[in-house]
């Protein structure tokens, strides 16, 4: 009995067949992790104020240089804490840097003769990566710019505005 | 197609004399405005100040003339006394102003010139020096400069010294306090040559690659 040959399939389509295979894995796990991050509980009030305590600390490091700089300096020199304090209190010392409390961060207030403007988290977080106050004016070179993300700068937030809202009790 | 213009004059039916005459006007405009910039260049050359270190303060750019440093004696990091005008005649120094017990602008001071020794690996050989003048010579002992000279893992060239109380207030107008307190210290970085005397003030918190570059060619 005669056998049929083995029926070949052009390597270019095989080829092709198993691209198309991977791109629906990837797909398909792309779609299963979003799935996962849209349901996920956002972070919650005690996680960001850890994770913002920690970021302004420098028990996680931060990524920041001078903008005149081509290079990020070492983490231990770009803390918030070298130069800030958060609350009220007496000026941090041997610093010129401000105290970030309420009076600075949540009451509108005009700086160099302008409007009335007041921090939100867009803004802090502006002025973190882009070193532009609420009124779009460049703050000091000494203050470096943060690399920062999204979750990392709101949780700072968080966590400069918790200090500083009078009205919150911790 | 040759002679556009002329053509384009011709169809416009303007004749060529207008055009020289446009020419010549066009070329007196040029003469004009040309003698005006050289005029003005030369002008503002003249009316405009040259950086002297005794009166710019924290101002930045070179110093023309070269001004000598102030003659007061200084406590080095490993406890010598020695003259600040000896210690910086024959190199090519980069200094800045600091103190020890400063944690906002100084740190990073320390690590700009942490990285200008990176970047210059071949420091000794061209005689370049960095030098950290303290302007808090009460808290700021030998043992004190040295274990913030340790923080940033300094080489050899680069040294810590400190002046006697009596005299930081020459050093700091020479080299443009900020004001009165501590923390307001300029934080320039001044070249000085190797005769001893300033000749260049960056802006404030420069980055170690300008100052490198700048070591390099003084």
């Amino acid at each position: 009995m005669r056998r049929n040959p083995p029926r070949l399939r052009p390597r270019v389509l095989v080829g092709q067949a198993r691209r198309v295979a991977a791109a629906h894995r990837v797909l398909l796990i792309g779609l299963a992790l979003l799935g996962a991050v849209a349901h996920a509980d956002p972070p919650s009030l005690r996680d960001q104020l850890r994770l913002g305590q920690a970021l302004f600390g420098g028990e996680i490091d931060l990524e920041g240089r001078i903008y005149t700089h081509v290079v990020d300096l070492p983490a231990s020199v770009v803390r918030c804490a070298n130069c800030h304090a958060v609350a009220d209190g007496p000026d941090v010392p041997r610093s010129l840097a401000p105290r970030l409390n309420h009076d600075l961060l949540l009451r509108p207030r005009s700086r160099r003769g302008g409007p009335a403007t007041t921090y939100d988290r867009d803004r802090f977080c502006t002025l973190l990566r882009r070193g532009l106050d609420p009124a779009s004016v460049l703050i000091s070179v000494e203050m470096p710019r943060y690399a920062m993300d999204d979750a990392s700068c709101a949780a700072l937030w968080r966590y400069v505005t918790w200090n500083a809202d009078e009205k919150q009790t911790p | 197609m040759k002679n556009r213009p002329l053509d384009l004059v011709s169809s416009l039916n303007i004749s060529r004399r207008h055009v020289k005459y446009s020419e010549r006007l066009l070329d007196r405009r040029r003469f004009c405005t040309a003698a005006m910039a050289t005029v003005v260049a030369a002008v503002g050359a003249a009316v405009a100040p040259r950086l002297d270190a005794r009166v710019v303060g924290a101002d930045h750019g070179i110093v023309d003339p070269p001004v000598p440093l102030p003659a007061v004696a200084v406590r080095r990091a490993d406890g010598a006394t020695a003259s600040l005008a000896d210690l910086v005649r024959g190199h090519t120094t980069a200094l800045h102003l600091m103190f020890t017990g400063c944690s906002t602008v100084c740190p990073i001071q320390g690590a700009i010139f942490e990285r200008v020794q990176a970047l210059l690996p071949d420091q000794l050989e061209r005689r370049i020096q960095l030098l950290s003048l303290s302007v808090d010579p009460l808290a700021d002992t030998p043992g004190a400069m040295r274990a913030w000279l340790r923080r940033f893992d300094a080489r050899a060239g680069w040294t810590a010294v400190a002046p006697d109380v009596k005299d930081l207030t020459v050093l700091l107008d020479f080299f443009g306090q900020g004001g009165n307190a501590l923390e307001n210290h300029a934080t320039q970085v001044n070249i000085v040559d190797r005769s001893g005397s300033l000749v260049f003030r960056t802006q404030e918190l420069p980055s170690a690659d300008s100052i490198a570059n700048i070591l390099r060619k003084v």
